[in-house]
């Protein structure tokens, strides 16, 4: 069948939205009708070429749609589900599916080639080549077929331009505090930057009880909505920071500190580092370019005072556990996705939606299909 | 300043009495030991389980806990006061200082303190019988006979002379009041949910009855983001006030929300369930672990009879559903850590107290506050002195 999709030809170029011929799904496959994908900085990072993943590709990770056509095999899916996708695959079978880790799943391991997992092929082909997808997804498209390890089930009454933002930064943020993080009742609790992911992990700390709750970031706007999902307090930067988190806890600091930036920088880590208390916990969420080798962090400080470092992929979290979990405290009304969303744009106005994220004048811009 | 000082007490003389006001002689404090002016002391139920005797040894154990009876006893465990007198050695507190009683001492130095355990602190073993956790004699007289203090603070008298290890300072911008509800009562709910039962953001959990204890935990499981707490009482009032602490729906017994529980949670019922009635027999269980998950936490925090040796758990249902039953004091807290820690919550707006109060009464009413609290017209009845 043929569908559009944004497609990503060379790096520092704008995403092309064209045509495309999409195949069958194939054994353990599914054909979906996308509703819903929000536009995450990752996507952005394949432009930049902070990722570097095999181009062309179909861009998108963050999204929910309409189950059309399965591929053999595939027994708990049927036509007219709605789905959510998690950006990693859970195979429910290795051990890291085993343990409570689905967010390690061993097949993550292909993402970045795009290809399909089942046999390594592509269904997906424009221009008379093969097209990618990134994070084996391709939500920038109106219609992908990806395998059934990356699809999680939900209820219908779920509202899909809002859900499909539970694949990727509201369970990476808001994970990030109540799991990585283990925030605690009572604790305080600092977030360093506020987009998509920053936003949730401010209501994760949230929900699970945090007293004072400081958002830092450079601009108004996100500071503002930082009040808004439940922040107590906001500096415009980590230095600025200090003084503050001295004041509101007796010189003790933070108990945790969740690294959420749009791009990490190692050399700004001795920051974070100085604004946690004796045995806090930093936890390291945002992407850092895949080359940078160093960071600045005061080893002694990490060992007299007890401190951590943790990375968090996922927000620590287990996709088919979680997305449902958080889809459920929407219902709720324990969780915003609503005040999450600043703009949408049809498929076409992928390329104003980034550049609007660049500009800072959006928490997540959505594509709605 | 140091001699003999008078002071009113409410006194237990035996099984079933009721409280007497009384009053007592109260010498010096020796090294180690503090004497506090107790400003307000809880009406918790625990101090009603020496009156019922739930909470009282048997008489035929007496001679072996070295004592010839468990009788007078001091009321009063949940308090805070004000510093009036130290003993030599006494470091963490001065004259004038505000304090919060602590009912399980912390020595800072046996095995559970330096585990962060204080709540299970050897000296704990010390608050039931004879005289000061220091040296064992005696300090309070009545009638010229040695009297024992409840918890070894004795919060229902005027002042107490005490070890330096039942009390912790708190901060002066804090209500006295609100500093002793949070001395047991808020700090042993509150922490059922939000540290023992282990609750998480999205959590199901049931608190099973609704006084000065469970009304805690429906706050602790609420900060601690469980999605429903389900509170569980037969007396409407305690149902309404569960409400207004964070519950989101309630029932009149477990057998009542059994199948609403059912529902809500796609069969797979609560992740925890916290005991918070106010004696707690062993045929309840049953109906707490039928409303358990797999996988889930039963914390059992109230009071059982001291001699009840039977509860109807079925443990091929435990394992096959690996679910836990864990018992706890204090919530499993630290009282030096998290007495401040509650209060500064309760500073922050985090933490409800004031509306915890259901009425004040002065020490000569107290056995009106103990009738209240069995008619189930107070959550905590607070004594002002």
């Amino acid at each position: 069948m043929k569908s559009s999709a944004a497609i990503l030809w060379e790096t520092n170029q704008p995403w092309s939205v064209e045509e495309f011929e999409l195949d069958d799904p194939q054994s353990g496959e599914v054909l979906v009708e996308m509703k819903a994908s929000g536009m995450c900085h990752s996507d952005e990072h394949l432009v930049t070429g902070d990722l570097p993943f095999a181009l062309p590709i179909i861009g998108g990770h963050e999204g929910a749609g309409i189950v059309r056509k399965v591929g053999e095999g595939v027994s708990w899916l049927t036509p007219g589900d709605h789905v959510v996708f998690g950006f990693i695959p859970s195979c429910g079978r290795c051990r890291s599916c085993s343990t409570g880790h689905q967010n390690l799943c061993d097949l993550g391991a292909l993402m970045g080639g795009g290809r399909q997992i089942t046999d390594g092929g592509a269904r997906h082909h424009a221009r008379g080549q093969d097209l990618g997808l990134m994070c084996l997804l391709g939500t920038f498209a109106k219609h992908t077929v990806v395998n059934e390890a990356s699809c999680i089930k939900i209820d219908e009454d779920l509202p899909l331009d809002k859900v499909c933002l539970l694949g990727c930064g509201v369970v990476t943020g808001w994970g990030s505090a109540v799991y990585a993080a283990e925030t605690r009742p009572g604790d305080t609790v600092v977030v360093v930057g506020v987009g998509g992911i920053g936003a949730n992990a401010i209501q994760g700390a949230k929900l699970a009880g945090a007293k004072r709750i400081v958002a830092i970031d450079p601009v108004e706007f996100k500071r503002e909505k930082a009040m808004e999902f439940g922040a107590t307090h906001t500096a415009t930067s980590m230095t600025e920071a200090v003084a503050l988190l001295q004041d509101i806890t007796w010189g003790t600091m933070a108990n945790k500190v969740i690294m959420t930036m749009g791009v990490g920088q190692g050399s700004v880590m001795h920051e974070a580092m100085a604004l946690a208390a004796k045995r806090g916990r930093v936890v390291v969420t945002n992407i850092h370019p895949a080359l940078e080798m160093g960071a600045s962090m005061n080893m002694l400080d990490i060992t007299l005072m007890e401190k951590q470092v943790v990375g968090s992929l996922f927000g620590s979290g287990n996709p088919r556990a979680d997305i449902p979990k958080l889809a459920g405290l929407y219902r709720e009304g324990q969780l915003d996705l609503d005040g999450l969303v600043t703009r949408t744009y049809p498929l076409e106005g992928v390329n104003e939606g980034y550049e609007a994220m660049r500009k800072g004048e959006n928490i997540r811009g959505v594509l709605v299909y | 300043m140091s001699g003999i000082r008078k002071s009113k007490a409410a006194v237990l003389w035996g099984l079933n009495q009721e409280w007497k006001i009384e009053e007592i002689e109260i010498h010096p404090p020796k090294t180690g030991e503090v004497l506090v002016h107790w400003k307000a002391a809880g009406l918790c139920h625990s101090d009603e389980h020496l009156v019922t005797g739930d909470m009282v040894p048997p008489e035929e154990v007496w001679p072996l806990m070295g004592i010839e009876s468990f009788f007078p006893i001091i009321g009063g465990h949940e308090g805070a006061g004000v510093v009036v007198e130290v003993g030599p050695g006494v470091t963490s507190v001065a004259v004038g200082d505000h304090v919060s009683a602590s009912f399980v001492p912390s020595c800072g130095r046996c095995r559970y303190c330096s585990t962060g355990r204080q709540n299970l602190c050897d000296n704990g073993a010390k608050t039931f019988v004879g005289g000061m956790i220091t040296d064992d004699t005696h300090r309070h007289f009545v009638n010229g006979k040695p009297i024992t203090l409840m918890a070894k603070v004795g919060t229902f008298s005027e002042y107490a002379c005490v070890s330096e290890q039942s009390i912790i300072k708190v901060e002066k911008d804090i209500p006295l009041e609100c500093v002793a509800l949070v001395s047991c009562g808020v700090a042993t709910g509150w922490g059922s949910a939000a540290n023992r039962a282990g609750t998480q953001p999205g959590d199901t959990v049931v608190v099973v009855g609704i006084g000065g204890i469970g009304i805690n935990a429906v706050q602790g499981a609420r900060m601690a983001g469980a999605k429903r707490i389900i509170a569980i009482d037969p007396v409407e009032f305690k149902r309404e006030k569960a409400m207004e602490f964070g519950a989101t729906h309630t029932f009149p017994s477990m057998a009542d929300a059994m199948l609403s529980v059912m529902e809500m949670t796609y069969g797979q019922m609560a992740d925890r369930v916290i005991m918070t009635p106010g004696v707690l027999h062993g045929e309840m269980m049953g109906e707490a672990m039928n409303l358990a998950g797999k996988g889930s936490t039963v914390v059992v925090t109230a009071i059982s009879p001291m001699t009840s040796e039977t509860a109807n758990i079925n443990l091929f249902n435990l394992a096959m559903w690996n679910k836990e039953i864990k018992g706890t004091i204090f919530g499993s807290l630290n009282p030096r850590a998290d007495i401040p820690a509650l209060l500064d919550m309760y500073r922050a707006g985090q933490l409800k107290l004031d509306e915890l109060i259901s009425k004040t009464y002065t020490l000569d009413e107290i056995n009106e506050g103990y009738e209240a609290m069995r008619v189930g017209t107070n959550i905590r009845g607070v004594i002002l002195k």
